[in-house]
């Protein structure tokens, strides 16, 4: 009996300490410099201006951290962005940051990754196929952006009780362009506003598309008090046709979203009003964190922008507009 | 009785426990059944809890499967007209065409598709409508028809929001902006029925007992619906369906996450590319029917499985305890005194260890009891003995004390004739003495006599001589001689008499002397012998006197034979014969004389002897009178040990009556064993 007791106290004292170690030694090791000797590998889609930056952030963070990244060549396809996972998870990596091709290949990808975690970066694979501390998403709330642009321009406007909109939306089905776009029609309808969106089309992420369908729209000779744009490009489209047939973008507020340096410049030099800074060097650290943190400790918990589901680590989007551009410039 | 009543006690004590007494097959029923039933309990609940969490899980992910398999066709169904519709819009605005080429490219369309039998038209903004031939439409303001509106507001073709056409059918148009180039701005656009999504929506769910209908969160517009009264009315708070006021307050929100709204199990998911809300729902009843099935078949099972295990339970714990049962009714018989029990054991268990141990108990119990028994038999047998040896020793120690008190009378009463023997004795050895001086006496005299006889002799010898003288005085001499020889004669007999008591006195001296010899009880024989010694000296010395005035009458028969003879010596000498005869009779007197003087010495020699032994006599009842004191003595101090024997022994009759009372008990004991089987 008295044997027993001492073996059960024992057990329980051990227990004890090891469960304290536990979260002592996951706590200091949740510092910088936590992933030395990590070998994570960064594949790409297509490189753009956004993109670049976050590339740019991911280094500066593996570098900060102290892994090896290893960045391979952009994939121009869904194939070539599979056989660089493949040949990561072959040559032992810790773990992959993934710019995916296309966020709904997300399965295959895991797939050939096997035990080696997964961190999906900016483009959002279906929830379905993320899973907590393996198959992880690091990215802004799309949603966040429109929400902030809806905002600025029902400040911007006056509140009004209803006012005409231009939305120029991204590629058709793409996460951004939804939830950008569905974001800024919700916040109105919660409002109680009329927002008539006299325009509200896709102009695939391009300036010039939303050029030329602003100067189809202007066929339709309806008034429009302000243009949301699901990103800068469009909006800086938008700026210049503006400019082409004389409409005021200080009157008429044009929003776009990335803070790019285009962007940028253009609120600098009086064009859009508004954008929202996605952050491509947060995104960038995140996700080099995130990937060390699973490669390391196998949980993201304790990360800062983690959600209730543990699959994804929100970085939040900052509102961008003359007052403080510079600060993104 | 202290014995009875602790017995009475002992089997109280046991009675009382036997009460108390459950069979530890019972017992062990008692405390495994309820852990087993407890745990089937938890485990039934535990299982139910699971499963019913597994199963609405398995509901929402079904629901969810379902749903989204709708909102795919519903997707895919618009999709796919509306990349159809796009095409002909592509193809117009490739081609550019005037307005007869127009109507004649729509034309072409009309009937090709089943969801569009109407094909695509196009409206301008001036209010020309270009509808294809044998197309049932009729558009008389273009401006104000909503798709017209909604096509206006976006080139890429996509559908607006649905609306009932002229037949009060509710369609859906996709429209947009023809980009031809041209100033006048065209709007193509194209129907599809919501005949099509409300099959989709009523049918095409996934899942047993759910069901769907298709909300706009627009204008929250019920596009399809089971229950057809509802399709085209609105979806509001006030509801009369908890279900559509459940999700109309979902949808208003913006929240299309799977939810529970009044029992039902309700999934959302947004129709991509519209402004469509699918809604799909389940009754948790229907999703919890299996689980409550299950839950019974459960229970069923649990309670099986207890009945089971019960059954095990006690068969097994039956078959492991057998042997106690055993082994229990031994020792119960072993507590109730019968060692004759002998446990079998089969088990190789601790049961089994406890049986043997028992059976070696009960063995060397037996063998204890039965040398215990042995040994009190004994006990008392040896006791018994004891008590009879002390009882005999009392008897013998008390008849012994009474022997000891009538010997110390006895060596009193010897003590005492004892010195009455030494007084006699030392009389006798005076007596004797006496009587030796006047042996001596005697004998001097007999000496005398025989010289005087020798004497007479020699005389006789001369009167022989002188006898041829004397004849005449022959005859008186004869007379004279047989006086002499008469008197010769009683001298004789005298002489016979002394002869006689010398040799009594002989005797009656060996008798002293063997009397004397026996210590213990000669006193008094001695008294007697020296009285007789004493008579006998008497007449020895009477009969010396008788010999002496004999011997005085013969000297004075001699002197008148003497006077007769020289008388008659004559009348002797003439009868020489007569005298030779007389000398030869003298000779005859003096040898019988000489040897009576013989005699004489020799009885006193005899009478010296007697005074030594009477002297030793008196000396030696001296020492025994002495040793009668010591005897006395040491028969005293015999006697008081004899008491204390008596007292000893009295203790020890107690003593070994004790040990006797005590065997008896143990055995008493001892047999309340059974040892021996009564066979």
């Amino acid at each position: 009996m008295k044997r027993n007791s001492f073996h059960n106290a024992a057990a329980l004292l051990l227990t004890a300490a090891m469960t304290v170690g536990i979260f002592t030694g996951c706590g200091s090791s949740g510092g910088g410099g936590g992933g030395k000797g990590l070998k994570i590998l960064y594949t790409t889609t297509t490189l753009d201006d956004f993109r670049n930056l976050l590339l740019e952030g991911i280094k500066s963070a593996a570098s900060a951290e102290g892994v090896t990244l290893d960045v391979m060549e952009e994939c121009s396809t869904v194939d070539q962005q599979v056989a660089q996972v493949k040949q990561a998870q072959e040559q032992g990596y810790d773990a992959v940051i993934c710019l995916p091709n296309d966020p709904s290949t997300a399965l295959q990808l895991e797939v050939v990754a096997g035990d080696m975690p997964i961190v999906f970066v900016n483009s959002k694979p279906s929830s379905d196929h993320l899973e907590a501390d393996k198959y992880m998403y690091v990215g802004s709330k799309e949603g966040d952006a429109g929400t902030f642009q809806a905002e600025y321009v029902y400040n911007k406007l006056g509140n009004p009780s209803s006012f005409n909109a231009l939305i120029f939306q991204g590629e058709p089905g793409h996460t951004a362009s939804l939830g950008r776009t569905s974001a800024v029609v919700q916040y109105f309808k919660d409002k109680g506003v009329n927002a008539n969106f006299v325009f509200n089309d896709t102009a695939y992420w391009t300036d010039t598309q939303a050029e030329e369908r602003f100067d189809i729209f202007l066929k339709t000779n309806q008034d429009f008090d302000a243009v949301f744009c699901n990103n800068d490009t469009m909006a800086v489209g938008i700026v210049n046709a503006f400019k082409k047939h004389g409409f005021s973008t200080q009157d008429i507020p044009i929003c776009g979203v990335d803070a790019t340096a285009a962007g940028c410049q253009s609120i600098v030099d009086g064009g859009m009003q508004f954008t929202v800074y996605q952050s491509a060097s947060g995104q960038g650290e995140m996700s080099v964190k995130t990937a060390i943190a699973l490669a390391t400790k196998g949980t993201a918990k304790g990360l800062d922008g983690l959600d209730d589901t543990g699959t994804i680590v929100w970085v939040p989007f900052e509102p961008v507009d003359a007052s403080n551009v510079k600060n993104y410039m | 009785m202290k014995s009875k009543a602790r017995k009475k006690k002992a089997s109280r004590s046991v009675t009382k426990k036997r009460g108390r007494t459950r069979k530890i097959r019972d017992k062990l029923l008692g405390l495994i059944m309820p852990a087993v039933i407890v745990t089937i309990v938890v485990l039934v609940v535990i299982s139910s809890l699971l499963t019913r969490s597994e199963m609405q899980e398995l509901a929402v992910s079904t629901l969810e499967g379902s749903i989204a398999n709708q909102s795919d066709n519903i997707n895919a169904w618009l999709s796919k007209n509306l990349t159809n519709f796009s095409t002909i819009k592509q193809a117009i605005e490739g081609t550019k065409p005037d307005e007869a080429g127009l109507k004649t490219l729509l034309t072409t369309y009309v009937g090709k598709n089943s969801d569009s039998p109407n094909g695509v038209y196009v409206a301008d903004t001036n209010g020309k409508v270009y509808i294809g031939e044998g197309a049932d439409l009729s558009i008389s303001k273009p401006a104000d028809e909503q798709w017209f509106k909604e096509g206006l507001t976006r080139i890429e073709m996509a559908y607006g929001e649905p609306y009932q056409n002229a037949d009060g059918t509710y369609v859906i148009s996709a429209s947009g902006i023809v980009n031809d180039g041209s100033d006048v701005l065209k709007v193509a656009a194209a129907n599809v029925t919501l005949e099509k999504i409300s099959i989709i929506v009523n049918s095409g769910v996934k899942m047993k007992h759910a069901s769907s209908f298709l909300v706009n969160k627009t204008n929250y517009m019920i596009l399809a619906h089971r229950d057809s009264s509802l399709v085209s009315s609105t979806l509001s708070a006030s509801s009369s369906d908890p279900v559509l006021a459940g999700a109309y307050a979902k949808i208003s929100a913006g929240d299309y996450t799977t939810d529970q709204i009044h029992g039902y199990t309700v999934a959302f998911t947004e129709v991509p590319n519209t402004n469509w809300v699918l809604v799909s729902y389940v009754a948790n009843s229907v999703i919890l029917q299996d689980v409550t099935r299950l839950i019974i078949i459960l229970l069923i099972v649990g309670v099986i499985a207890v009945i089971i295990i019960s059954i095990l339970i006690r068969l097994i714990v039956g078959r492991v305890i057998k042997p106690l049962a055993t082994i229990t009714e031994n020792i119960a018989a072993m507590s109730s005194g019968d060692f004759t029990i002998e446990v079998s054991n089969t088990s190789n268990d601790e049961i089994g260890i406890m049986g043997d141990q028992v059976d070696e108990f009960v063995g060397s119990m037996r063998n204890m009891l039965s040398s215990i028994n042995d040994e009190s038999v004994k006990l008392r047998r040896q006791s018994d003995n004891s008590d009879t040896v002390s009882r005999n020793m009392y008897d013998a120690s008390q008849s012994q004390e009474e022997a000891m008190a009538n010997l110390n009378h006895t060596v009193d009463e010897l003590a005492l004739a004892v010195n009455e023997i030494a007084e006699n004795a030392t009389t006798l050895a005076m007596v004797v003495s006496d009587t030796k001086e006047n042996s001596d006496k005697a004998s001097e005299r007999m000496k005398e006599t025989v010289e005087i006889s020798q004497k007479g002799r020699a005389d006789m010898e001369h009167l022989s001589v002188a006898m041829g003288e004397i004849q005449a005085a022959n005859t008186e001499l004869v007379d004279s001689i047989g006086k002499v020889g008469k008197a010769s004669q009683e001298i004789t007999e005298i002489v016979g008499m002394i002869s006689d008591i010398a040799e009594e006195t002989n005797l009656l001296s060996l008798n002293a002397s063997i009397e004397a010899a026996r210590a213990g009880d000669a006193g008094r024989g001695f008294a007697v012998v020296a009285t007789e010694i004493g008579g006998l000296a008497k007449n020895s010395a009477e009969s010396a006197q008788n010999i002496s005035n004999l011997i005085e009458q013969v000297r004075a028969l001699i002197s008148d034979v003497v006077a007769q003879a020289d008388a008659s010596a004559q009348s002797i000498h003439a009868n020489s014969e007569l005298i030779a005869e007389a000398v030869k009779t003298f000779d005859t007197i003096f040898e019988n004389i000489q040897s009576t003087s013989h005699v004489i010495d020799d009885m006193i020699a005899g009478i010296s002897k007697v005074d030594e032994v009477s002297s030793n006599v008196a000396a030696i009842s001296e020492e025994q009178a002495a040793s009668a004191d010591e005897i006395l003595e040491t028969s005293k101090n015999m006697v008081e040990q004899a008491q204390a024997i008596t007292a000893s022994s009295q203790d020890v009759a107690d003593n070994s009556h004790e040990l006797a009372n005590t065997s008896e008990t143990l055995t008493g004991y001892v047999q309340r064993f059974k040892i021996t089987k009564a066979d």
